[in-house]
């Protein structure tokens, strides 16, 4: 199957660069999906889940807060003010990323449904990996 | 005797002194590194940031008869009132690095009140404010902490107040002042102008099929894309800052703690030649006092 580049830039630096399989972005006019070869598109993202099918399979989840997509055929962009990954060796590790997701999404949204949902879908996110 | 007591004294002060001032040297040392590592960490931000907005800017320069509508971009603006942001350290100790600054500032500050334009003086780092504050300078805004310690969230909040205020018209140009890392022996002022941005120079990129916007209303996209490329820039600039900082201070706590060691030289041989006087004279005494005696 092909894959596309990813890339995931914040202030504080790279949160992700890879090839991955397809990606889910929390855009401004509703949640869509991104494969490769998809056409050219530059998106506002909100406050939400970034999720990511990567090549063996595995998804990886990134809460944000607000930024840009921009999709090329080959190659996705990320630009983002905050992100906190959703992984983690061990479980305290996940705690801690889930805690500082969290707190992260207080900051950036004030609509509690974008709130719970972002929470339901890290929880979950956190539940498959243990 | 007493003189030789004296300057033992003085000796053991510059020694505790150039102690002081080692560690401080090595403190910034570490320190600069840190920084440094966090501005280059930061920079892909900028540079995939540029990436987008150049591609919006030029869309709407080739689609858009007059190009973009945003004030952000506007670069014939009648100047009226300009907000300057001033970035310096919290503390001395430092060299010139805060001075110079002050200096550039001060410089600009007249240049403006000779051409009638007011200005609105935003300050962040506590040697600035209390300077400006010494001299009877009006600042707008005072900030303490944020240049020692940068945040995004701090500095975009800070940002976003001079972006607000320059969309409605209430200012007409956003200057960013501060001290810039260069290499790790100068520093190199910066004076930036953060608004308006100039994008009618932005370069073609060659695409293979058209890009679909969404929100569909461009202009909006590229307003918040430029409000974020001013955020990132005055991010940037505290943290360029800060590396400069610490490279300044480094370089002046060397400074100190050679002249402090040629100080304890000097001191030694005056300790010496005051040591070797008291012993002469004392050897003339017996001496003299065995030539009386015969």
């Amino acid at each position: 199957m092909d894959t596309m580049k990813l890339e995931i830039v914040t202030p504080h630096g790279l949160i992700f660069s890879g090839n991955v399989k397809s990606a889910t972005f929390p855009g401004a006019e509703g949640e869509f999906g991104v494969l490769p070869e998809h056409a050219s598109l530059v998106s506002l993202l909100e406050a939400g889940v970034i999720e990511i099918e990567k090549e063996d399979g595995t998804v990886d989840s990134i809460v944000i807060d607000s930024g840009y997509v921009k999709v090329d055929e080959n190659k996705t962009l990320v630009v983002v003010e905050g992100a906190v990954p959703i992984v983690g060796e061990t479980e305290s590790d996940m705690a801690k990323a889930i805690k500082e997701a969290k707190e992260l999404i207080k900051k950036a949204s004030n609509s509690d449904f974008a709130i719970a949902n972002v929470e339901a879908k890290v929880e979950t996110a956190a539940k498959t990996r243990f | 005797m007493a003189n030789l007591k004296e300057i033992k004294l003085q000796i053991n002060s510059v020694k505790g002194t150039q102690k002081t001032t080692r560690a401080m040297k090595l403190v910034s040392q570490a320190k600069l590194k840190r920084a440094e590592e966090l501005a280059k960490r930061s920079r892909i931000y900028a540079q995939k940031l540029d990436e987008l907005v150049s591609e919006i800017a030029y869309e709407i320069n080739h689609s858009k008869v007059g190009g973009s509508d945003s004030r952000f971009v506007q670069t014939d603006l009648a100047v009226r009132t300009v907000d300057i942001i001033c970035v310096t350290a919290d503390k001395g100790l430092c060299g010139g690095f805060n001075v110079s600054t002050l200096k550039t500032t001060l410089k600009l500050l007249r240049e403006y009140k000779e051409k009638k334009v007011a200005v609105r003086l935003r300050v962040i780092g506590r040697k600035a404010i209390d300077f400006l504050k010494y001299n009877g300078i009006e600042m707008t805004d005072e900030v303490i902490g944020l240049s020692a310690s940068p945040d995004y969230k701090q500095a975009a909040e800070f940002m976003d107040q001079s972006l607000m205020d320059f969309a409605s018209g209430v200012t007409d140009r956003v200057i960013l002042i501060y001290n810039g890392f260069k290499n790790m022996l100068t520093q190199e002022q910066r004076v930036i102008q953060l608004m308006p941005i100039d994008i009618s120079t932005v370069e073609p990129r060659e695409l293979k099929s058209s890009i679909e916007y969404e929100p569909e209303e461009q202009e909006e996209l590229l307003n918040t894309l430029l409000r974020k490329y001013a955020e990132y820039s005055m991010y940037y600039g505290l943290l360029d800052s800060l590396a400069a900082e610490h490279s300044a201070r480094m370089q002046a706590m060397d400074n100190a703690t050679k002249n402090a060691s040629e100080r304890v030289n000097e001191l030694t041989i005056a300790y010496n030649k005051a040591r070797q006087e008291s012993i002469t004279t004392e050897l003339i005494e017996i001496i003299s006092g065995m030539e009386a005696l015969k």
